[in-house]
């Protein structure tokens, strides 16, 4: 065999978290990992949702099965995974339109998943929660918590990396490398380089999201999906401090999420051919039914600016004949395709919730050990995710340094370290970001662009929406002089990734804001010139 | 109070047409937010920079002739006899440029971009063509400062054929207000750097550092009253110095803005500063009066109006998700009325919003329900049918059509 062709226990496929935990799940068991995705962590769907650490109350009525899995997750992840969660709690309101009968229904349901649900005075809600509708005639309080994707993904990656695991963007499947009706590894496109690699394992798990059902066509065996787009508006500062959901069957809009500085309304679900599952951008349609609902649940809505659209696919497994793909199961599928197919080596962890990832990544570690006659219990319950152990005191407290530590938890302590007053200098004024901050992620959390800066250290999403701080952070990456002409043609492209979420709401404030990005991009600095470089990933 | 104009808005189009009003002998007042787009300036001011097509254009007053109908130019009458005045009215003023209506030159952008100017501050580097009279440049930045991207800067002059070499320089006092990390932006540099002692140190810092550069380029984080420092500095450097544009806040468009409001009211103009309008009242088609935020019961009668509130960006427009508005009288706005068609997919194509503005009559009349306003005009970025980003035409829009309303008012 080819010597350059490396050799590993597992491949796991896709950077959403499905993937990075279950990289991380493999590691933990000594296991030897490669994770590739094609372009950054947290691409698909995984940084295209909420950000809500479910209780499970939503799906407590249609779907039992997840509602479990749900309220298990949740309580353990707030262990775990402290460093991305805000302990926020939630409130199902009832409100005039809506049948109050609904709530007990729903109160039994979440008692009967192991859900603690308490029904409250409609005053109470309100003065827990003064954002809410006031016309409201029912209120139950669950434990729904907002949880930050983008943190808990790199989280993973950083942890299955520290247990040896390997780990590439950019780096995307073609196809699989099939022998005598056994996977043998895949054949990647570095992106990058314009590079095709191969790798090999003994056990492949593909863990792509919607994309999944494409991998395993490559594979030669069918995994139905249903992909279920969903869109979601962000709102340009944090209304609700607690979640808001309506205490009825899951429709549209019905959840309002406080995530850090801004809240979170969603979503739609419409289901879209798979043709269309890379075409990420909000329609009008979208936008006004989110507006719509999305009031009823906080009339404050109406009158806050909103900051962006954007959208994301749901990795539904098909079950039967529902246009809206509500009624299907959020519960994990994990198949095995020697069993199934006949084709060995070869794993399908799909269906699930980002909520429920880390027991999807159980589940798929445990076939893959079991495929490979490994006997170690699964850990990831109970070990703290690097950045979520016991807090340490940090010498430094500037605001910038406090900020890190809500993106970074106990990593912190990397970036509050530097001694050198020059790095203190604030990137990203919206957000706190500090240069050493974006020294750290450059050096540790495989920053390539300016979009995968974005979600690692928040740089460009607080209000301004990059206006001013793209340029700064874009000069902070530009370390050798070489690079320059490039990475002024990536600011280029992130002003434009910008834009398409700030378009479908481009009106009021988003409109002169988006005016002023022009002039000074374009009028002032001339960026236009170098314009034209394929969207960042 | 009672004035012979009021004039909406004290950015550049507002002063502009306060300044030649008030040279006129009328009695005017400006109602303005505080905020201009000069606070993004680039040291420079555009006529125009590119045509309808994006190709650059040599000439500003002969390319004028080929913009569409819609475009305000067509209402200036003489382009080239408005754009003396405006340089007239900027020399006047303090504001010291170089420049030629006739004759684009080039300027760099703060990411080494070059684009075309008409008219640009004495301090600050111009070319023509893409030759720099240099071999090599010591391009110097201040420890810590961001906004100053020298390694784009430097792609762009290399691209000219010279060499660069960047050059970091501090100074104690810099050291100092780099303790709190958001000091580190232009206008607080130059508050920083406001007396001649420190432009004395600056300039020795600026020698000991330029080694055998024949040219020095420096961030325009100097002069954010007059020239008077940024001049010093130049004289003391025993090279060539100029300064480059950083991104906002703008030094020299803080001290262009400054500079235009000290004339105004050196002319005996009054000057309403952090205030806006908020409503008129109507006899007819005839404005007798505006109220303002600040000025409860007071209202400002004038005998013209002047609506100088800017685009989208200054508040002088406004949308919602239904429509395009003028906020102070309601005036009719010409627009798309379909909100799908405001924008376009890519963020650097011609953005429609970008023409939308006040209808207005061949003298800058505004129109309200479809009628013309005798005595109320509209100048500068509120007008419709001008993309200023893409023509590169903001500050040229600005001052001519503000001078054309001043002329078309005197003339009454």
């Amino acid at each position: 065999m080819d010597p350059n062709i490396k050799e590993y226990d597992v491949i796991v496929i896709g950077g959403g978290i499905t993937g990075a935990g279950t990289a991380r799940d493999c590691a933990m068991r000594g296991l030897k990992v490669l994770l590739l995705e094609r372009f950054d962590y947290s691409y698909g769907a995984t940084g295209r949702n909420h950000g809500l650490l479910h209780s499970g109350a939503r799906y407590a009525v249609t779907d039992k099965e997840s509602a479990t899995e749900c309220i298990q997750e949740n309580m353990t992840l707030r262990k775990v995974a402290r460093h991305c969660v805000e302990e926020t709690d939630g409130l199902f309101i009832t409100l005039p339109e809506d049948d109050l009968d609904y709530q007990k229904t729903f109160v039994e349901a979440c008692q009967a998943a192991g859900i603690r649900a308490d029904i409250i005075d409609p005053a109470e809600a309100k003065r827990l929660e003064p954002s809410v509708n006031p016309s409201l005639i029912g209120a139950v309080r669950i434990p729904d918590a907002s949880i930050d994707p983008f943190r808990l993904t790199m989280a993973n990656v950083y942890d299955a990396q520290l247990h040896g695991a390997e780990a590439l963007t950019y780096h995307e499947v073609t196809d699989l490398i099939i022998n005598q009706n056994r996977v043998e590894g895949v054949r990647a496109l570095d992106h990058h380089t314009g590079i095709n690699k191969e790798f090999r394992a003994k056990v492949t798990i593909n863990a792509c999201g919607i994309w999944g059902t494409l991998i395993a066509q490559k594979a030669g065996v069918t995994v139905n999906m249903f992909p279920a787009r969903g869109a979601l508006l962000i709102f340009g500062h944090r209304v609700n401090n607690m979640v808001i959901n309506r205490c009825r069957k899951p429709a549209n809009a019905d959840i309002l999420v406080p995530d850090d500085t801004v809240c979170v309304i969603g979503t739609t679900s419409d289901r879209v051919p798979m043709e269309t599952v890379d075409d990420m951008r909000v329609t009008p349609q979208e936008v006004e039914v989110l507006l719509r609902e999305g009031e009823k649940l906080a009339p404050a809505l109406a009158t806050t600016r909103i900051l962006r659209a954007y959208a994301g696919v749901r990795p539904l497994v098909a079950a039967d004949n529902d246009p809206s793909g509500r009624s299907i199961s959020r519960g994990i599928v994990c198949l095995d395709h020697e069993t199934r197919d006949g084709l060995a080596g070869f794993i399908t962890i799909t269906g699930g919730k980002m909520m429920t990832y880390r027991l999807m990544a159980e589940d798929a570690t445990n076939l893959a050990c079991k495929k490979l006659n490994v006997d170690k219990q699964c850990e990831t319950a109970t070990t703290p995710l690097p950045g979520s152990e016991a807090p340490e005191q940090l010498s430094k407290k500037t605001v910038a340094v406090m900020a890190a530590e809500g993106r970074h938890g106990t990593l912190t302590k990397a970036i509050a370290e530097t001694t050198d007053v020059v790095d203190d200098a604030l990137v990203c004024e919206c957000e706190h970001v500090s240069v050493s901050e974006v020294n750290y992620a450059m050096d540790n959390l495989h920053v390539k662009n300016l979009v995968t800066l974005r979600r690692r250290t928040r740089v460009g999403m607080g209000t301004c929406q990059g206006e001013l701080c793209a340029t700064r952070a874009a000069s902070a990456m530009c370390r050798k002089q070489e690079q320059a002409a490039d990475v002024k043609a990536d600011l280029a492209s992130f002003i434009n990734e910008r834009w398409k979420g700030v378009q479908p709401v481009g009106w009021g404030d988003n409109m002169a804001e988006a005016q002023l990005t022009a002039t000074i991009y374009e009028g002032l600095c001339g960026l236009n010139q170098y314009a034209g470089k394929e969207d960042l990933k | 109070m009672k004035f012979n104009t009021v004039i909406m808005g004290g950015g550049l189009s507002g002063l502009t047409c306060g300044i030649a009003l008030a040279k006129a002998g009328q009695k005017v007042a400006v109602v303005a937010t505080g905020q201009s787009s000069l606070h993004f300036g680039s040291g420079s001011l555009d006529l125009l920079g590119y045509d309808a097509q994006g190709a650059v254009v040599t000439n500003p007053v002969e390319a004028i002739k080929a913009l569409p109908e819609s475009h305000p130019y067509n209402k200036v009458g003489d382009v080239a006899a408005a754009a003396a005045q405006a340089q007239t009215l900027l020399a006047e003023a303090g504001i010291k440029v170089n420049g030629r209506a006739t004759a684009n030159h080039n300027r760099l952008t703060p990411i080494g971009a070059v684009k075309p100017a008409w008219l640009t501050l004495d301090e600050y580097l111009t070319f023509d063509g893409d030759k720099l009279q240099c071999k090599k440049v010591a391009l110097m930045n201040i420890i810590g400062y961001l906004d100053f991207p020298t390694k784009f800067i430097a792609e762009g002059l290399r691209k000219m054929d010279v060499e660069v070499e960047v050059k970091p320089i501090t100074l104690h006092e810099l050291n100092e207000a780099r303790k709190s990390p958001t000091e580190m932006r232009a206008t607080n540099i130059a508050k920083v750097l406001g007396n001649e002692e420190l432009v004395m140190h600056l300039a020795a810092e600026i020698n000991s550092k330029a080694g055998d550069a024949d040219m020095v380029l420096l961030p325009a984080v100097l002069g954010i009253k007059n020239d008077a420092l940024a001049q010093l500095l130049k004289e003391q450097v025993r090279v060539p110095m100029h300064f480059v544009a950083t991104i906002p806040p703008s030094v020299p468009g803080t001290r262009m803005q400054a500079l235009l409001r000290k004339r105004f009211e050196a002319l005996g103009g009054t000057f309403l500063n952090g205030d806006r309008a908020v409503k008129g009242t109507f006899a007819g088609s005839m404005l007798k009066s505006i109220e303002t935020e600040k000025l409860e019961g007071t209202k400002l009668e004038a005998e013209n109006f002047v609506l100088a509130t800017g685009s989208f960006m200054g508040r002088g427009l406004v949308s919602d998700y239904e429509k395009v508005y003028e906020p102070v009288l309601g005036l009719d706005v010409d627009y798309i009325a379909d909100r799908t068609q405001w924008t376009r997919d890519n963020v650097f194509e011609a953005q429609p919003y970008m023409e939308f503005g006040v209808k207005t009559d061949a003298q800058l009349h505004t129109v309200k329900d479809g009628k013309v306003l005798a005595n109320v005009y509209a100048v500068g970025q509120v007008l419709s049918g001008n993309n200023k980003v893409k023509l590169a035409s903001g500050e040229g829009v600005d001052m001519l059509t503000a001078i054309t309303v001043a002329n078309n008012i005197i003339k009454k």
